[in-house]
């Protein structure tokens, strides 16, 4: 596939700004005041619960909804003002975008049409996704993973730099979701900006490189994936927890003493942790490295605040900035 | 906009939906030639009597060869509705405004394909009717090419389907739900209009100053159908296309208004 390199603007024009972009529809506030940017390169989770309003930003982002107030843009330009949209960004945005009676492979000549794309581009990204045969079909008759490729192939139709991607692993079984994984790490591999949209943290922990989160429309937490998972961690197994803990003091390493008489080390240097046990004279039964468990982090930054959920008054006590972070220490990071 | 119009085309040729509607088209246009061809040719036509549907040779032969375009008309109409009421229906039109996000442009574009898809399909009722209705008043003793003004009337017969067909686009847009937009608008064509010309029959002023005024009406004026009586009021070919156009302008023109706004959820 082609590179980044050669394209007018540059590694710049890939970056996405958003800006204090508002929605309300009618009296309510579907997406409040959000201000994030996303890095070309870089795979870029964007979460929230189910309404939290990432669809809606998303649409916002591609002109296909108007903010009530802010703005967004790529590259610094509006998406109705790209010159050759198609090229510049691409956009998988439900997986239901087809219609039933027109083949696979027509649906993406009629988009390909649309962006002046020429036909063999299509029959290439048949390939690319993995579904060349199946493409000749009508559409109606695929399943989920079928319509997710062929979104992704519609996606990609005009080679762009950004990619949009609304909760493309809905309705993937576990081989489907794991192609997407190698296919976006591939894609991004390339210089391509990713936005992918979900409502699980777990989901995409282990492909993303940055998250953004968001819950009843506000931002609760932007940056790299490592931040939000914290300091790594050593579980260890020993005869004494306490002993353990005075000797890895001593070598600058602060733990605690779980109450299944385990010690957690704040540090994700095990041969040191295995050293310092070794000189201090104690026994290691078991050392494994251990993560920030991001569910319930995940549920500690979102949490009690589906609207959805509710009587639909204004979420009160929606979390600030500020309570959010609060929130990720709770967590035990 | 060569693009989005090419897109358009795509679109409507990759389901199966055109050539059903070809397959109808023709047929229609064949079976109403044979059907007028020797109706408007029968000892009762000829008498003159009120309430026969009468004309001179030219308005006889323009009959038998657009008498398929009653047909016709409904299905461009249906085929305006759908070539936007599909794309709400199944969510395609995301994709269409991303490729074209000036969306005044990607509507234009439809406007555009469609007077093209109705004049595509004028020709294929033209080839089942011409073909048909001139052997059938070959039959019939008549004169199968009476005037020039044939021309014309085979002609304007192509845009007549094309403007119908954005009376259609009109409709889709402004009542959402695509099935209720082809009942309400087939369903004006064919049952209201008649039955508000019947009942200006009835008024003197309606007859003489509404009535031709109607979208059916205008649309056999433009093809100079033969009248349906003595008192029907008639306008001229160009003021029945003028009328005709300002229906498809008026109802394109707010749809399109309506969706170059809308947010598109
Ligand atoms: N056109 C609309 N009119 C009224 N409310 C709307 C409209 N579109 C979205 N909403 C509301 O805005 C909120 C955000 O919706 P949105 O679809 O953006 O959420 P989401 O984060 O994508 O959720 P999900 O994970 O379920 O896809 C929801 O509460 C939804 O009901
Ligand atoms: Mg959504």
């Amino acid at each position: 596939m082609t590179t980044t390199t050669g394209r007018p603007g540059g590694a710049d024009s890939g970056r996405i700004e958003i800006t204090g972009l508002t929605k309300t529809f009618g009296q309510f506030v579907a997406v409040d005041g959000l201000t994030f940017g996303v890095e070309p390169g870089r795979i870029t989770g964007f979460l929230g619960p189910n309404g939290a309003g990432k669809t809606t930003t998303l649409r916002m982002l591609l002109g296909l909804v108007r903010p009530t107030s802010g703005t967004a843009t790529i590259g610094g330009r509006p998406y109705a003002d790209l010159p050759r949209p198609l090229e510049s960004v691409g956009a998988a945005l439900e997986a239901t975008n087809f219609h039933p009676g027109r083949s696979g492979r027509d649906h993406l000549r009629v988009l390909a049409a649309a962006g002046g794309i020429p036909d063999r581009r299509v029959d290439e990204l048949l390939e690319l996704t993995g579904i060349p045969a199946a493409a000749r079909k009508r559409a109606g008759g695929y399943s989920m993973g079928m319509r997710q490729r062929l979104g992704l192939a519609a996606a990609l139709v005009g080679d762009p730099q950004v990619l949009v991607l609304d909760e493309p692993a809905n309705g993937l079984d576990p081989e489907g979701i794991r192609w997407l994984r190698g296919f976006l790490k591939h894609l991004a591999s390339e210089g391509k900006t990713i936005l992918v949209s979900s409502h699980l943290l777990q989901e995409v922990a282990q492909t993303v490189d940055d998250v953004v989160i968001i819950a009843n429309g506000r931002l609760v937490q932007a940056g790299p994936m490592e931040e939000l998972e914290g300091t790594p961690g050593s579980l260890v197994q020993t005869s004494d927890a306490a002993a353990l803990a005075g000797a890895l003091r001593v070598a600058d390493v602060t733990s605690s003493v779980q109450e299944d008489g385990s010690l957690v080390a704040d540090t994700g240097d095990m041969r040191l942790v295995g050293d310092v046990a070794l000189r201090a004279g104690l026994p290691i039964y078991g050392l494994r490295p251990q993560r920030a468990d991001l569910e319930t982090l995940y549920f500690s930054l979102t949490e009690g605040t589906n609207r959805n959920l509710g009587d639909g008054a204004a979420p009160v006590g929606a979390p600030t900035e500020g309570d959010a972070v609060t929130g990720q220490e709770g967590a035990n990071l | 906009m060569i693009p989005a119009v090419r897109s358009e085309f795509r679109k409507f040729f990759t389901t199966r939906l055109w050539w059903g509607m070809a397959i109808a088209i023709f047929v229609a246009g064949a079976a109403f030639a044979a059907l007028f061809g020797f109706l408007l040719t029968s000892e009762t036509a000829r008498s003159g009597e009120a309430g026969v549907p009468t004309g001179d040779a030219t308005q006889v032969a323009s009959s038998v060869y657009t008498g398929g375009l009653s047909i016709g008309y409904l299905l461009l109409l249906t085929i305006g509705v759908l070539q936007i009421g599909s794309e709400y229906r199944h969510k395609t039109i995301s994709g269409t405004f991303l490729a074209t996000p000036r969306r005044l442009r990607a509507m234009l574009a439809k406007v555009v394909a469609l007077l093209g898809i109705g004049a595509v399909y004028g020709l294929v009722s033209l080839v089942g009717s011409v073909s048909v209705g001139a052997v059938v008043l070959g039959l019939r003793d008549q004169d199968a090419f009476p005037s020039g003004t044939i021309v014309r009337t085979l002609a304007l017969s192509l845009l007549v389907l094309g403007l119908w067909a954005l009376i259609g686009l009109g409709i889709g847009i402004l009542i959402p739900n695509q099935v209720a937009a082809l009942l309400i608008g087939v369903g004006v064509a064919w049952i209201v209009e008649p039955l508000i010309g019947f009942a200006m029959s009835f008024w003197e002023f309606g007859r003489e100053h509404v009535a031709q005024f109607l979208p059916t009406s205008a649309t056999n004026a433009i093809v100079n159908a033969v009248s349906n009586g003595p008192d029907e009021v008639r306008l001229e070919w160009w003021g029945g296309a003028l009328v005709l156009a300002a229906y498809a302008a008026v109802l394109a023109g707010i749809g399109i208004w309506r969706t170059t706004r809308a947010d598109i959820a």
